[in-house]
């Protein structure tokens, strides 16, 4: 199956990578990355393992400082995006010691919004996403899935310019993997969200994303950048396209994922 | 499955542990009494008891208590927050952090006790010597456990913090603090020890009152039954010292306890 060629993005890119490269003592992990995210855009990171994509991500954010290279936001040099990014992990980080509404205000109490004004707006969001009268509970007696939805809220009540989603849903199983991610969908349309994605799961990047970035062995640089044309963007109706596997077979051609039997 | 006793419920644990108490107490008293053992050299139960009446009724062992609660407790709170603060304010300097570490476990590894002399000519034979000694005791102990719990926070719950557009100030607030508090709380069961250790010796070297007066006094007259007495308000004070300190983790970590709490069989 023929795919789009590699794109170039319209206009001003929201977020762009410019020769961005970091080592790590003698390792070079990222050699000079160069791509642009556009406002609004969907776009999946995959590469095989080891290949720093969480580097980037904390480059991205803020955290960790790239040895060469820029970051343009919105067409200006910036040194990370802290305080404008919402950064989601495997691990949900919530912290143990709040309950659910405390977790949830964590990032409106940062910003110094009133304790009454961000109290208001944390129930109105629990009462969205399903979680009224958990209130009150502390993490350790949520399920994990649970748990992975209040990080998901405390990461939209601050209405980040850019979410940033390190692998946020592969220690779920499955089903309530899918139920996820199709609040997220309904989150990123509603809110017009700019995300971008970690993921090893190339059956979730090609569900979710309207790009494709792929990434090489170390020393890291990107090795292709496909879109992704699947107008139905719910969870189970993305993987039940007609295109879905063409995709699905290209992006493992492209990360040299071998099966036994080749590829269909 | 295997049906738990009858026995293992707090009443009936409660009952062997009385039991057990008693049968010591009165094979301790028979075997004075039978001559097998000197009464001179251990006391007796009975003897101690009359002990208890007369220190009971002239008010001195209510003073003697008073006086050491006072010099470990006012030495555990002082030199466990002292301590605890500074530990905590370690994490802000990693620079300075690692240049006094090595000179405060050099500190910590002088046994403290040998100080208690030197304590006791700076500040004297009053209750200041014993309160110094209980905090310099309980200080470096609360200093370590702060910082090294404070060391140990969880770096993405601080990255997080980052991410959210969160100061140092915040981080150190929201993150650092209430994860080291566990660390922090659990030393408080050993330092009320070390703050009760502190007034007894500090009361052992020079001292007009106290338990640890009342115990060194009596021993060097061989009233053995008085020595006993001191031991048991010491044992009955570390008993209900640690039982507040119980109490207050259980207020202050309620994060800790909520959830469903199994006991699994192994």
């Amino acid at each position: 199956m023929a795919l789009p060629a590699p794109i170039t993005t319209p206009a001003r890119p929201k977020l762009s990578l410019r020769g961005i490269a970091k080592r790590f003592g003698a390792t070079p992990v990222l050699d000079r990355l160069d791509f642009d995210i556009a406002e609004g855009d969907f776009v999946s990171i995959i590469g095989p393992s080891g290949c720093g994509k969480t580097t980037i991500f904390n480059i991205i954010a803020g955290l960790l400082e790239p040895d060469a290279g820029t970051l343009l936001y919105e067409g200006a040099p910036v040194d990370g995006l802290r305080g404008r990014v919402g950064y989601m992990m495997q691990k949900d980080l919530l912290l143990p010691w709040r309950t659910v509404l405390g977790n949830v205000v964590l990032g409106l109490e940062v910003r110094g919004m009133a304790p009454k004004e961000a109290r208001d707006k944390a129930m109105d969001y629990l009462a969205t996403y399903g979680l009224a009268g958990f209130e009150n509970a502390y993490p350790r007696a949520l399920s994990g899935g649970m748990r992975q939805r209040v990080a998901l809220i405390r990461t939209l009540i601050v209405d980040p310019d850019i979410l940033l989603l390190d692998e946020p849903f592969s220690a779920l199983d499955y089903q309530t993997r899918l139920y996820l991610e199709g609040v997220l969908m309904e989150a990123v349309e509603r809110f017009h969200k700019t995300v971008v994605l970690v993921t090893h799961d190339i059956d979730e990047a090609v569900a979710l994303s309207r790009k494709v970035v792929v990434l090489s062995h170390r020393p890291t640089r990107v090795k292709a950048l496909h879109d992704i044309d699947i107008a139905d963007r719910t969870p189970i109706g993305a993987r039940s396209d007609p295109h879905f596997s063409g995709y699905f077979h290209a992006l493992c051609n492209e990360l040299d994922i071998q099966t036994k039997r080749g590829q269909s | 499955m295997k049906r738990a006793s009858p026995l293992d419920t707090p009443l009936g644990r409660g009952a062997i542990q009385l039991t057990l108490v008693v049968l010591l107490l009165a094979a301790w008293e028979g075997g004075v009494r039978l001559g097998w053992i000197q009464a001179f050299l251990v006391g007796s139960p009975v003897g101690i008891w009359h002990e208890l009446v007369r220190d009971v009724s002239n008010g001195s062992l209510f003073y003697d208590t008073a006086i050491t609660l006072y010099e470990s407790i006012v030495g555990f709170v002082v030199g466990t927050i002292a301590g605890s603060l500074i530990g905590l304010a370690l994490w802000y300097s990693r620079f300075v952090a690692r240049t006094v570490e090595p000179l405060i476990v050099a500190f910590n590894s002088v046994p403290k006790i040998a100080f208690a002399p030197i304590i006791i000519l700076w500040f004297g034979t009053g209750l200041t010597s014993k309160i110094a000694l209980a905090i310099s005791l309980t200080a470096i102990v609360a200093l370590i456990a702060a910082y090294q719990a404070a060391k140990e926070a969880d770096p993405d719950l601080q990255s997080l913090l980052v991410t959210l557009g969160a100061d140092k100030n915040q981080v150190f607030h929201k993150v650092i603090v209430p994860s080291a508090l566990p660390g922090i709380i659990a030393t408080f069961r050993i330092n009320v020890g070390f703050g009760l250790v502190g007034a007894v010796v500090g009361e052992f070297i020079s001292s007009q009152h106290g338990l640890g007066h009342l115990v060194f006094t009596a021993s060097s007259l061989y009233d053995l039954n008085t020595v006993w007495l001191g031991l048991f308000t010491l044992m009955a004070i570390g008993f209900a010292l640690y039982f507040i300190i119980d109490l207050v983790e259980r207020k202050t970590l309620p994060w800790k306890l909520d959830g469903v709490r199994q006991d699994l069989r192994v």
